[in-house]
């Protein structure tokens, strides 16, 4: 199962919220937050093949741009799943996990999921109904390591073509 | 090992992260921390640990010029017990959805019912009594006994209200005057049940529940939370929860939280008056002398990382995450690198803090750098700074950059563990021919979209 991420700019390791305007870029290997998934996806038969990453006020102020461009790239580098997140309750990173999954999910063959804490009431209340939004902790909460158990085992599932309706509803939102 | 300390961490986090009071006891205490930082400043000024500050402005201002800024630190954290009940009464009753100044109020209320309002001196004429709060009691010493009071009080306040036992108004009625009826019967019963604890006490040899709680509660807590013992666990527990994502300090502090309080007031209120410091461990020490750079000590890390790091992917983040770490934010490190989930550096993130501790420990019982005063410096004070600051001693700050350096050691080899491992992986990706490290979104064409 080859996974892509899509990461802003503190978990894909380029800084903090001082640097929202990080433009579009990513890396051929897992970079930043991919290794806490290292494990659990080596289990499931997975790998990280690449990370995307676009900094929260880049996307907020370039939409357009930053959806049009990122699902040109995944149709490119043609992972078998999409993972968006872990937005913990990073408000602007979270809708652009949102967003990005489903734009994704609408205009490519390719799967993709996000995950977010429930503090993000408003992009969850938008989107949850369009893709499946793992429920995680917030930023510093308990629960981490079952939340990313539980969006690599739906991505799993779903690269294998089971029926995920289930067991989406009692890990997703 | 890892799934072993989950599982036993876990619920632990979960129960201590989750408890009502608990959450409100810490919460509570966030209203007085800008006040005591204001306050702090003014004590600052008042003895700026400079020699002949105190001459100098005598000279210009007069005698007794300190006693101006000393009433406005009275004013902030003098009355601690008095802040800490209202915060917390306020933050239990947010907590259990219930009406949150009217049961602040009522817990302050509650608090001063137990207190001592007739106070007894010596005068020139003989004895005789005044009609006062002594800051004896709204001071450090009251700290412990405002927190129970206030849960208390704001526990029993509710109960009555969801039981419907309030004055309903008539509709048309002013959602105020009507709220302020609605209170009166719980205030009644809140208020009826400390005259009797109050009354209660009197007939014990401990007099007041000032005095019962201070000895049988706060006395030896603060003397179990003044060890090194305590601090490790504090400092280690601090650290490890991080592995597994969770802020670790928001955890412990639940516990840790009012006694390293009433630590650091107790040295306030000791430099205040002149008098020897008591306490190593106060906020200050923990906060200055055992973390640069935010939790885990990640100054040294950041600083190896940017130094002396070949991969891209580190030393781009160290120079990226090297302001925000002098200011003491790691939340770059802490995801970006990340240590969540890192088994090779959650050893160094555990032993930088623990070493520094230790050491921070013995130099200051060996006398090479003071005790901390207790002033309150915002957590975001850069190293060099804070060590001065808060001891008044330009060696703390040097001791500082110190244990800095030295956590760049500790740091090292792990570093370089994770930085041999991604060059690698760089090297890798360029070499191969059909892969290119780095994805850029100008390569795309016009198939692609």
């Amino acid at each position: 199962m080859k996974v892509l991420m899509i990461f802003d700019q503190i978990q894909s390791g380029q800084g903090g919220k001082e640097n929202p305007n990080l433009p579009l870029g990513g890396k051929t290997m897992a970079i930043g937050s991919a290794s806490m998934l290292g494990p659990i996806l080596k289990k499931l038969g997975g790998v990280v093949v690449a990370c995307l990453y676009c900094g929260d006020g880049y996307f907020k102020n370039n939409k357009e741009e930053v959806k049009f461009k990122i699902t040109a790239m995944v149709k490119k580098i043609n992972p078998d799943v999409v993972i968006c997140g872990p937005a913990f309750n990073y408000a602007g990173y979270a809708e652009m996990c949102a967003v990005l999954a489903h734009e994704i999910n609408e205009k490519t063959d390719i799967p993709a999921i996000a995950g977010m804490s429930k503090e993000n009431e408003r992009t969850i209340l938008d989107h949850k109904d369009l893709i499946d939004i793992v429920v995680m902790p917030k930023k510093g909460g308990i629960g981490l390591t079952e939340s990313l158990e539980n969006i690599c085992t739906l991505a799993k599932k779903i690269v294998d073509g089971e029926d995920t309706s289930e067991y989406a509803k009692q890990i997703c939102y | 090992m890892f799934k072993l300390l989950e599982k036993l961490l876990m619920p632990a986090a979960e129960k201590l992260g989750k408890n009502k009071i608990l959450i409100a006891i810490r919460d509570g205490f966030l209203i007085s921390t800008p006040l005591l930082i204001v306050g702090s400043i003014f004590l600052l000024l008042a003895n700026f640990p400079i020699s002949g500050w105190e001459e100098f402005w005598t000279k210009i201002l007069g005698e007794g010029w300190d006693m101006w800024f000393v009433n406005v630190s009275r004013a902030t954290f003098g009355i601690i017990a008095l802040l800490s009940c209202l915060g917390t009464g306020y933050a239990y009753a947010r907590e259990i959805k219930g009406d949150k100044i009217q049961s602040a109020a009522v817990a302050l209320v509650s608090f001063i019912i137990l207190m001592p309002t007739c106070i007894s001196f010596e005068g020139v004429k003989g004895s005789g009594t005044i009609s006062a709060l002594a800051f004896e009691y709204v001071g450090s010493n009251g700290i412990f006994l405002a927190l129970i009071v206030s849960v208390v009080s704001v526990k029993i306040f509710n109960w009555a209200y969801e039981k419907g036992w309030t004055i309903k108004m008539p509709n048309g009625v002013p959602p105020a005057v009507a709220d302020s009826f609605a209170a009166l019967i719980p205030s009644s019963i809140v208020i009826g049940f400390f005259f009797l604890i109050r009354i209660g006490f009197e007939f014990t040899t401990f007099e007041t529940a000032h005095k019962f709680i201070y000895t049988v509660l706060q006395m030896p807590l603060q003397g179990i939370g003044n060890t090194l013992g305590a601090q490790m666990v504090y400092s280690t527990f601090g650290s490890l929860f991080w592995f597994f994502g969770i802020n670790g300090p928001a955890v412990t502090n639940t516990i840790f939280g009012p006694i390293m309080k009433v630590l650091t007031i107790e040295n306030l209120e000791a430099f205040q008056a002149g008098l020897p410091l008591p306490n190593i461990f106060t906020g200050p020490f923990s906060d200055f002398f055992t973390c640069y750079g935010g939790g885990g000590s990640t100054l040294s890390l950041v600083i190896v990382m940017m130094l002396f790091c070949k991969s891209k992917r580190i030393t781009q983040l160290g120079k990226l995450s090297i302001v925000p770490g002098i200011f003491g934010i790691n939340e770059p490190i802490i995801f970006g690198l990340p240590i969540v989930l890192n088994p090779v550096l959650i050893v160094p993130f555990i032993v930088v803090p623990s070493v520094n501790l230790i050491l921070s420990t013995f130099a200051t019982n060996l006398g090479i750098i003071p005790y901390t005063t207790g002033v309150a410096l915002p957590w975001t004070t850069p190293i060099g700074f804070s060590g001065y600051l808060a001891t008044g001693s330009l060696v703390a700050g040097l001791w500082q950059i110190g244990l800095l350096i030295l956590g760049c050691f500790i740091y090292y080899p792990f570093i370089k563990m994770l930085d041999k491992k991604y060059l690698k992986d760089e090297e890798e990706a360029t070499n191969s021919e059909s892969e290119i490290e780095d994805i850029s979104f100008e390569d795309l064409s016009a198939e692609d979209f």
